[in-house]
């Protein structure tokens, strides 16, 4: 089992996020960003430290959500400061993006880290194509070609070009080329039919965060089995990453309070405002191919903005406890979906740092040692 | 217009349309399927397709036995009935074939086009499919775009000429490659994303090998390129044929107003 410890690198010294997406960036403090940048960066290390298999960042624009706009910088922060940790940049987010330039800095990545980049090839949430003024019905047919295009400006020994409907490129040849070969693992999000698809067709591990519940997971890992099938491959449990919030303290009432507190800060505030911009992205474009995968992935949404904290840990959504609890819900989650690799995230919302670092130690010493990979452990 | 010319080993048939300098376009194993991206090139340029010996009813030139001999027909075609030096574009066979052109008379051609280039295929091939629907299959990515003259069975009649050229079951032509680096016309290589026939080693070795050579992918379009994607391979091969080694240039514009 493998365990990421992921972060959003939310902006937290703001209470009031009422006038929507983009957030005005007028109480934005400079200085805040900066103590937060070290404060988080230093936080992301540890993690290497405390036993976590990879350290997870990503892309978020136009809101104190995430301060990464691109996680790649945040991505060459942490190749000197990590050692045995992979690093999981989950993801840049194709369909925005030059897709020869994420070739390129998902390269550097990965021969500064020696090869341990974990390349997310994400699709992006509806609202922030507004942000890069790409055309969300689109999405889809950049995602595929963009993605085609990166592996192969990977794997090309010979200067090339590509001729396509969204990309046009007479002249390719990547310096450096990645260090993993033939190229960075791939992690691709599945929060619909069509996108468990996709990621299977691609090879890519699948990663789904903000789950509802199981059975509509479940639905999406048969999916995703069902397809790396038929392209000739066998997903293992390390193909399926499971994304939640996890909050860990010595008492399971301790964490329980920590994690309300915080959740309600993540939803009220931080989500709070692309609600609206994400609605008029999904009803008056094609970002999703079809009702049905439209539905699915509203009603995961929906489901979960009105679950209770203590809903959440009855579904096995949230890993919320002592550190015997939440190896129960680990083990519990990996029995029921199969899954192998757990995306944590454990700065929630506004969750003190101090909080979060007591999670992650007690991870460490109470949590790692029960769940798994007993040999990989002892080497450690 | 169908026309004929004797040449010193037989009968050639050859169409010309257009006009402008002159291009010379060699068919594939299936004979020449007539599509936009050929009704582009010659608002632009004077278009010369020769059927090779054999092909579509055609008599086969007896003494002609290998695709070098081939070439040399078509090399006399162009003394003859050209007379001017021409850019040439191949498909697959024909592809094959240009490129034993552009090495027996590089004074000639002035830019090699190579599409989906058969003859080259060093870890082997599936060979070419033999039933219709399998065909189809194989050669398009977007089969609603075939013309008429994509006809499967009349393609498989043509492929039943390719031994009489040594052009079959031969997976890579050892003399051709050994050869390649001779050519020296600027030469494009492109490679459908999707083609099943044609493997990324193939343009990989040619593009290698090539002493001065682009390659270019594009996308959604399977063996057949110019009938999956007429559009877009116009573009590429107007800009090369038009501004030589200079169309990797943008020369559009990205202004929004």
């Amino acid at each position: 089992m493998k365990f990421v410890f992921f972060h959003l690198m939310p902006y937290t010294v703001i209470d009031n996020t009422d006038r929507g997406w983009p957030v005005p960036n007028g109480p934005f403090d400079p200085r805040v960003a900066s103590e937060l940048y070290r404060s988080y960066v230093d936080t992301l290390a540890y993690a290497d430290e405390c036993g976590f298999d990879w350290i997870g960042c990503n892309e978020h624009h136009f809101s104190p959500y995430g301060l990464m706009s691109n996680p790649n910088i945040i991505a060459g922060a942490l190749a000197y400061r990590t050692k045995r940790a992979k690093i999981a940049v989950i993801g840049n987010l194709v369909p925005l993006n030059n897709p020869v330039r994420i070739a390129e800095e998902y390269a550097m990545i990965d021969c500064m880290t020696g090869g341990r980049l974990v390349a997310g090839l994400m699709r992006g949430i509806p609202h922030e194509y507004i942000a890069y003024n790409i055309p969300p019905s689109e999405s889809w047919e950049r995602q595929r070609e963009a993605v085609a295009l990166i592996k192969k400006a990977w794997t090309e020994p010979e200067p090339f070009g590509w001729e396509g409907r969204h990309y046009r490129f007479r002249a390719v040849s990547i310096w450096p080329r990645p260090f993993q070969s033939p190229h960075p693992p791939l992690v691709v999000s599945a929060t619909t039919i069509d996108s468990a698809r996709f990621a299977a067709e691609v090879g890519a591990t699948m990663g789904m965060v903000l789950l509802a519940d199981y059975e509509s997971a479940k639905e999406i890992i048969g999916i995703y089995r069902e397809t790396a099938r038929e392209h000739g491959w066998e997903p293992t449990p390390d193909n399926i990453l499971i994304g939640m919030h996890c909050c860990i303290a010595e008492t399971d009432d301790e964490a329980l309070e920590a994690l309300r507190s915080a959740q309600n800060y993540f939803q009220n505030v931080l989500m709070t405002p692309q609600r609206n911009a994400q609605r008029i992205v999904l009803q008056q474009t094609r970002y999703h191919r079809d009702e049905q995968n439209r539905e699915h992935w509203e009603a995961r949404l929906r489901k979960r903005a009105v679950q209770s904290l203590e809903e959440q840990i009855e579904a096995g959504v949230v890993l919320c406890g002592s550190p015997e609890t939440v190896v129960k819900q680990i083990k519990r989650a990996s029995a029921e979906l199969g899954c192998g690799i757990f995306n944590l995230t454990m700065k929630v919302g506004n969750l003190p740092d101090a909080v979060v670092r007591k999670g992650m130690e007690l991870f460490r010493d109470r949590v790692r040692p029960h769940v798994g990979d007993a040999v990989a452990l002892a080497e450690r | 217009m169908r026309q004929r010319v004797t040449l010193s080993t037989g009968e050639l048939t050859y169409e010309v349309v257009g006009a402008g300098r002159p291009v010379v376009f060699l068919h594939p194993a299936g004979g020449i399927r007539w599509t936009p991206f050929h009704e582009g090139l010659a608002r632009e340029f004077e278009l010369y397709v020769p059927t090779m010996p054999g092909f579509d009813g055609t008599p086969v030139h007896e003494s002609v036995r290998s695709m070098s001999g081939l070439a040399s027909v078509v090399g006399e075609f162009i003394d003859r009935v050209v007379g001017r030096n021409c850019d040439v574009i191949g498909h697959s066979f024909g592809a094959w074939l240009a490129a034993w052109l552009a090495v027996l008379r590089p004074d000639r051609v002035e830019h090699l086009v190579l599409e989906a280039p058969a003859g080259f295929r060093p870890k082997g091939s599936p060979g070419l499919p033999r039933e219709p629907e399998a065909l189809r299959a194989a050669l398009f990515a977007h089969p609603e775009k075939a013309p008429p003259s994509a006809d499967p069975q009349r393609m498989l009649a043509n492929h039943r000429i390719l031994p009489h050229y040594g052009g079959g079951p031969r997976d890579t032509d050892d003399e051709l490659v050994a050869r390649l680096p001779e050519i020296t016309a600027p030469t494009l290589i492109l490679r459908g994303t999707a083609d099943p026939l044609i493997p990324d080693e193939s343009v990989q070795l040619l593009r290698s090998r090539l002493p001065h050579a682009y390659l270019i992918y594009v996308w959604d379009a399977s063996h057949a390129i110019e009938v999956d994607q007429p559009e877009r391979m116009l573009r590429v091969v107007e800009s090369f044929l038009q501004r030589s080694d200079a169309f990797i240039v943008n020369w559009e514009t990205a202004a929004v107003g």
